[in-house]
């Protein structure tokens, strides 16, 4: 069975770490990885009978024979300029910022650009060492994104090897973007890689993180991928995750990223999915302290047989805070889009405001959408609302247009591109901004029409 | 001299209902036509059938647009040729912007005339020319189009729109509707200004308010699908006074 193979896949993987784990076999992070292979096999494969995953059917390319060895040597060694070809444009777009690169999951320090000494900065690898002396990173590895969450989270921690550790300081306000590039090298056979990453934002600390997974080569990469986010009092931290890999990309990516925000801080999501044949999200923010905010965006745009699930969840631990998600897709061809948007409201969260709107458009017939908001408010005295719409092209405005010399299929391509788009003007990064709005105009065929 | 507009026994309607039955107009360069009726007459009808609007079908008639047969044209094709509609309801478009909206469809028109593209400066200081005309704010070009805008923002918009792509022919369907007199004003000066002998208007509106700013050569009242009277602007007088009822009452008998 395809479910078997995986875990042997696992188990053999999970074998090659433990060997290279020199003196820390009963280190913290090593206990913790036998932990999570222990979860992973209790919890196994996750099927479409389960709830979580009702849509998310991973059966057609669990089975393939991934591997999480890489042999050097046999094909050319990644280059930088490898790099930025396989991200669409993004490396470029992003001029200015600095890449944290990992390739097949482990953070390469040879090919990222971080400079050494930057004040306040410190980007290192994820080791057994580290997670051994550092107090700050045991804490909070595995805290966000526990390995009961689900299973590919267990497995990401089961197999987690050379991740990366992102550390700002307090009153550190970053000007340039952390690009963190998840490069997935699969010119040789099926990969297998779990990407982890660990943010620590300190106290009045401000940054922008960029994650985008792309592939290069064409055996499929399954991309495991585990990002937390530790938000100290009134920091910032706007996290943006793009998919937009190369055309015929085989990319299979499943991502998990989690955030705990304390007082006064503000954690800001941006989920961009343009282009993989399968992309699921978790998205999990908790706001652990009064005063705390959230703001989860999404946008996919989808055509061909490609999937985009989304599954957030907004933890309103305590009371005074605020949450704002706005989601759309646009699905075309037989592409199929799922949102899932749980907001919880705990007993003594009150005085909480959360809003969530998920809007869609079927460009196609058989394209489809499945769209689930899921509100539980213990408190009373609370302002909650959602709202969902899934429909097609408004044709009014698409008459207006034409009735102004506006060719229909330009009209049609400016107001899916606008449907789009009104998500991308909450983006406050100028230049990221202006790359997405062309990469989606682009797929759609259309020009960047936004305000 | 060719009329711009030329409509002969146009019939037309939605799935099996006639609301237009058998129109006859003809509008020659440099004149104002309004047109009047109560609710419900077709006056809209008529505009959404130059204009293009699927939705309608046309049973019978024809319609000649500076000597083209203009019901064989796609609506984007219409507006190129130089037709414009000023609608009654101005659609809300989030996410597109009023400034590249207009640049877009500038150029489309342009591109129809074997123009070059005009120059982004060109442009900018055309919209802000074009802007002081209807007295709408900078700020409206970087919102987004009709987006949360007042309705007399939107009917100002729609002038604006519509002195950008100077039109040979222009409808404003109602534009007066829900104007307080000073937008009133606003909108009147900025078709005014746009008036010359080679362009031609056609005016819907409900009441004579906007006919002392706009003032027509011929008044028309559209009443069941039918033009039932022609006349001048002392015509539109006339129906302030006395209402629509007996008009109503003499195409009755007539009918
Ligand atoms: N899209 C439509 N669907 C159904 N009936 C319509 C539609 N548009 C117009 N009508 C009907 O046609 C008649 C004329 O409407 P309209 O042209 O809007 O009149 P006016 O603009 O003079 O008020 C009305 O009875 C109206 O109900
Ligand atoms: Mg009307």
């Amino acid at each position: 069975m395809s479910t078997d193979t995986f875990t042997t896949i696992v188990q053999t993987a999970f074998d090659a770490v433990a060997k290279g784990v020199n003196g820390q076999a009963s280190g913290p992070m090593h206990l913790q990885r036998v932990a999570a292979l222990n979860a992973f096999t209790k919890q196994g494969i996750p099927t479409t009978r389960h709830e979580e995953w009702k849509y998310t059917n991973v059966m057609p390319f669990i089975g393939l024979p991934f591997s999480s060895e890489r042999h050097e040597g046999t094909t050319d060694p990644l280059t930088i300029d490898d790099i930025s070809q396989s991200s669409s444009g993004l490396h470029e777009a992003l001029e200015g910022g600095w890449t944290v690169a990992i390739i097949n999951g482990r953070y390469e320090q040879n090919l990222s650009s971080v400079p050494q000494h930057v004040p306040g900065l410190t980007i290192e690898a994820l080791t057994d060492e580290l997670v051994a002396t550092d107090s700050a990173v045991r804490t909070a590895l595995g805290s966000l994104a526990p390995i009961d969450l689900h299973p590919f989270v267990a497995v990401n921690a089961a197999l987690t090897h050379q991740g990366v550790v992102i550390r700002l300081d307090a009153n550190i306000t970053l000007e340039r973007t952390i690009h963190i590039a998840i490069v997935n090298d699969v010119r040789q056979q099926d990969t297998l890689a779990t990407p982890r990453i660990l943010v620590l934002a300190g106290a009045r600390s401000s940054v922008d993180i960029v994650e985008s997974h792309h592939t290069i080569g064409s055996f499929t990469a399954l991309d495991i991928s585990v990002a937390e986010c530790v938000l100290r009092p009134e920091c910032a931290v706007r996290y943006t995750k793009i998919v937009d890999a190369v055309p015929n990309s085989t990319l299979k990516n499943i991502s998990s990223i989690a955030a705990s925000v304390e007082h006064g801080s503000r954690f800001t999501s941006f989920a961009v999915s343009l282009g993989a044949s399968f992309v699921r999200n978790d998205l999990l923010v908790r706001l652990i302290e009064p005063a705390s905010e959230t703001y989860l965006y999404g946008a996919s745009v989808l055509g061909g047989s490609e999937y985009a699930d989304n599954h957030t969840v907004v933890d309103h631990a305590v009371h005074h805070c605020h949450s704002e998600e706005l989601y759309k897709g646009l699905y075309d061809g037989s592409s199929i889009g799922v949102f899932n948007g749980k907001i919880f409201v705990r007993p003594q969260a009150q005085k909480t405001t959360a809003y969530q709107s998920n809007h869609t458009i079927l460009l196609s017939d058989k394209a489809q959408v499945n769209a689930k908001p899921q509100l539980e408010i213990w408190a009373d005295d609370v302002k909650c609302s959602h709202g969902a719409t899934s429909g097609q092209l408004n044709e009014e405005a698409i008459f207006y247009l034409r009735s102004r010399g506006i060719d229909a299929d330009k009209a049609r391509a400016l107001m899916t591109y606008a449907f789009v788009a009104e998500v991308l003007e909450h983006m406050d990064h100028d230049a990221l901004r202006l790359h997405c709005e062309q990469r989606i105009a682009t797929k759609l065929g259309a020009e960047p029409f936004a305000p | 001299m060719t009329p711009i507009l030329q409509i002969t026994d146009l019939t037309a309607g939605i799935e099996e209902r006639e609301i237009l039955k058998g129109i006859t107009l003809t509008v020659n360069p440099g004149e104002v036509h309004a047109i009047m009726g109560p609710n419900g007459s077709g006056k809209s009808t008529l505009a959404s059938v130059l204009a293009g609007r699927a939705d309608y079908t046309v049973t019978g008639g024809t319609v000649s647009f500076m000597g083209k047969d203009l019901l064989d044209m796609a609506p984007e094709e219409r507006a190129r040729e130089g037709m414009f509609l000023a609608f009654q309801y101005p659609v809300e478009i989030p996410g597109v912007s009023t400034a590249n909206f207009l640049k877009t469809s500038v150029n489309e028109l342009r591109k129809h005339r074997g123009q070059e593209p005009l120059a982004p400066a060109a442009f900018l200081s055309l919209m802000r020319e074009r802007m002081k005309l209807v007295e709408m704010d900078q700020s409206f070009l970087s919102r987004s189009l009709n987006d949360g805008f007042s309705g007399g923002e939107k009917k100002r918009n729609e002038i604006f729109q519509m002195a950008m792509l100077e039109p040979v022919l222009a409808v404003l369907d109602e534009t007066d509707s829900g104007l307080d007199i000073d937008a009133l004003r606003i909108v009147a000066g900025g078709v005014n200004a746009l008036r010359s002998s080679s362009t031609a208007t056609i005016v819907i509106t409900h009441y004579q308010r906007l006919l002392d700013y706009i003032v027509p050569d011929v008044v028309h009242v559209l009443w069941n699908g039918r033009i039932v009277r022609s006349g001048g602007k002392e015509l539109a007088l006339e129906l302030e006074k006395r209402g629509y009822d007996w008009i109503k009452a003499e195409s009755a008998v007539e009918a």
